[in-house]
């Protein structure tokens, strides 16, 4: 809570860059536009409460644009979204960070947990900034080991099977 | 139940430390996964329980059921990545009080209100237990409809800073909560033709992308999660900061023991559990607090009452079980499978022909909190050392083993893919002032809610009175008015003095 209440008293007045305040009305309309029309042929007792929420939602939205146009007609700020991306040198970290947890959830299937939680931990690390190689590879398999105890072999859940896996589990017999 | 039989079973309960021990290792352990919740955890090891003697496989599931529902406060309080949906109020008062250095103080909080709320319900429970079980049968959908506003309620309160982005957040969150199929006729709403969204979304992945991912996100934007002062408070962590910790306890025994109840009796109620008793509990005690507006910059009490209300949910859940034989939650449902197994048929009965399993439960369960004390107490000094990790080390762990929990509870892929989409949203969200807290409020009671309205309703063919209908229910409905206006009321009153004074000088 700290990082939104500390500031969101006088966000609006302290950043002027008032686009990135309209980027979750615009994603929660579409979604509950999206929610009228897949609703609309549905019995009354499975849309009243969607449809109930939905046009609460809706009245909010309008009411928050009409904020953001009022502040922006009295010049109080501008449609930018410094505030969403900023600051400029965390962004390629943060969309690094993004990319190789979507590369993670692509590969696990056929790489199996281990070795993809290896690779993406190194390759996450260094795009942390982490220079040591030996330090870089040394966490990351501490990670993949520390998966590999918990989730395979002490909770044997699901987690799909790749090559270290497999290999392990011809070591260990099991 | 005479003293002797008590005393006997609280004998046998202590004997069996050599299988609570290591059951509240595992539950603390798995507890701070978002993603494994008791009831999964429970499942895992069906094998295990299901091999061993009865007596021993109770003790076993119950200790872990209890030190998951501790430790789900740990992250939530030093990394703000609550273990379950029930420690995500946790989150509004504990993150702060690590940024300010407190992290050990809020540790002990989060152990011993944990430890004492989840003892004195279960004490109250072996004694009350005649009259508690016939509860369950007074709330009913419509009771539990306002039961379900009172928690609904902390989305204003979380949106008192920033009123319309605190609902448009909240709402958000409720309509998200409306994705699934529809309780009466089963049809899919809104799943973008997702057969993995037809059951709702998934509180885990939701609770892991909005918290854990999005916060990650944020926090490599600085070097340490926690200020300067604040970090020098933490390398000189003392054992000091568990006294004080212990000094705060017992300043605030009396919030320890009512939020504890509120805990009991919503646990009590078959389906209602540890998120909607934790928020209730924190909307109550800001309620009735002499400083609300301190509330969620990091107070002992904001703490001590969602993390009360998590533990005192643990006996509750078990009454209807045992009472009525009814589970009053999924982790309860696993353990009745277990009993079954072991030839015991749950309901009335079961005091009668096996009081010693009965109520060996309930001692079983108080026996567990008070090693759990003396387990997790001394570890809270090293858990705060935590926050000195830098966050380009801290940021990709949590990513990418929160991501790996997200795949664990339902074993689909699509999880962590939905885990991602929510880390963005959750992101986006507190970049620009929008409250994540307020969105997952949504997403976990929005269902619980429609549920509950939906079969009141449908009882009265779709006439709203059958909402003001009982008597209960009515003095249920006068409680939250009351919890709406009396902050108005204050505020009112508050501003009238300013006016005063101003005036005045």
């Amino acid at each position: 809570m700290t990082k939104e209440s500390n500031n969101s008293g006088d966000a609006s007045v302290a950043n002027p860059s008032l686009g990135a305040d309209l980027v979750i009305p615009a994603l929660a309309l579409a979604f509950a536009i999206y929610f009228f029309v897949d609703i609309a042929d549905l019995a009354w007792e499975a849309k009243a409460n969607g449809a109930l929420i939905g046009t609460i939602l809706v009245v909010l939205i309008v009411i928050q644009v009409a904020r953001l146009g009022l502040q922006l007609a009295r010049g109080e700020g501008r449609l930018g979204f410094d505030s969403l991306l900023g600051p400029r040198e965390a962004l390629p970290a943060r969309l690094a960070l993004v990319g190789i947890t979507i590369a993670f959830v692509v590969a696990l299937p056929w790489l199996g947990l281990t070795l993809t939680l290896f690779l993406s931990m190194a390759a996450a690390l260094r795009a942390m900034g982490l220079k040591s190689w030996r330090k870089t590879l040394l966490i990351s398999f501490i990670v993949a080991a520390s998966a590999w105890g918990l989730f395979i072999a002490l909770l044997e859940t699901d987690m799909p099977h790749g090559p270290v896996e497999i290999a392990l589990s011809k070591i260990l017999g099991k | 139940m005479t003293w002797d039989f008590l005393a006997g079973q609280f004998a046998q309960q202590f004997g069996l430390w050599w299988v609570i021990w290591p059951a509240i290792l595992l539950g603390i352990v798995v507890g701070i996964l978002p993603g494994f919740s008791p009831q999964n955890t429970l499942i895992m090891l069906l094998p295990l329980t299901l091999r061993v003697p009865v007596e021993q496989a109770l003790a076993f599931m119950i200790a872990l059921y209890c030190a998951n529902h501790l430790a789900g406060g740990i992250p939530a309080i030093l990394v703000r990545i609550p273990g379950s949906g029930g420690a995500a109020a946790t989150t509004l008062d504990g993150y702060p009080m690590t940024k300010k250095g407190q992290a050990q103080q809020a540790l002990v909080l989060c152990f011993t209100a944990s430890v004492f709320g989840g003892l004195i319900t279960t004490l109250a429970t072996l004694a009350l237990l005649p009259w508690l079980s016939k509860m369950g049968l007074y709330l009913r959908s419509v009771e539990m409809v306002v039961v379900m506003l009172f928690g609904l309620t902390l989305i204003a309160v979380i949106a008192a800073k920033d009123f319309l982005k605190g609902m448009i957040a909240g709402f958000f969150g409720l309509l998200l909560g409306v994705i699934g199929t529809d309780h009466i006729y089963n049809t899919p709403r809104a799943t973008f033709g997702f057969l993995e969204l037809y059951d709702g979304v998934p509180i885990v992945p939701a609770l892991i992308g909005l918290f854990a991912i999005s916060e990650a996100l944020v926090m490599i934007e600085e070097k340490m999660i926690v200020t300067e002062e604040g970090r020098a408070k933490a390398v000189s962590a003392q054992w000091a900061g568990i006294i004080d910790g212990l000094r705060l306890t017992v300043k605030y025994w009396w919030q320890i023991v009512w939020t504890a109840f509120v805990g009991l009796f919503i646990g009590i109620v078959p389906g209602a559990g540890a998120s909607i008793a934790s928020f209730v509990a924190y909307q109550q005690s800001r309620l009735w607090s002499k400083h609300p507006e301190k509330f969620g910059t990091g107070i002992p009490e904001g703490v001590i009452a969602p993390e009360s209300a998590n533990n005192g949910v643990t006996s509750g859940t078990l009454v209807p079980t045992l009472a009525l034989g009814v589970p009053g939650g999924s982790t309860a449902a696993v353990m009745m499978i277990v009993l079954q197994y072991h030839g015991l048929v749950m309901g009335p009965r079961l005091f009668v022909s096996n009081p010693e399993v009965a109520y060996g439960v309930f001692v079983s369960m108080a026996v567990a909190y008070i090693f759990m004390i003396f387990t997790i107490l001394p570890l809270a000094r090293y858990m705060s050392r935590i926050v000195l990790i830098e966050t380009s080390y801290l940021a990709p762990v949590i990513v990418l083993v929160t991501i790996v929990a997200a795949f664990v509870e339902r074993q689909y892929a699509f999880d962590m893919a939905l885990a991602l989409v929510f880390g963005v949203i959750g992101y986006i969200a507190q970049k620009t002032n929008y409250h994540v807290t307020a969105i997952l409020i949504g997403v976990i009671l929005g269902p619980l809610f429609e549920e509950y309205l939906v079969r009141a309703l449908r009882l009265s063919e779709g006439h709203p009175s059958i909402l003001f209908s009982s008597t209960l229910g009515n003095v249920l409905w006068g409680l939250l008015a009351l919890s709406l206006l009396l902050p108005a009321w204050r505020g009112w009153r508050r501003s009238k003095q300013m006016a005063a004074e101003q005036f005045g000088d």
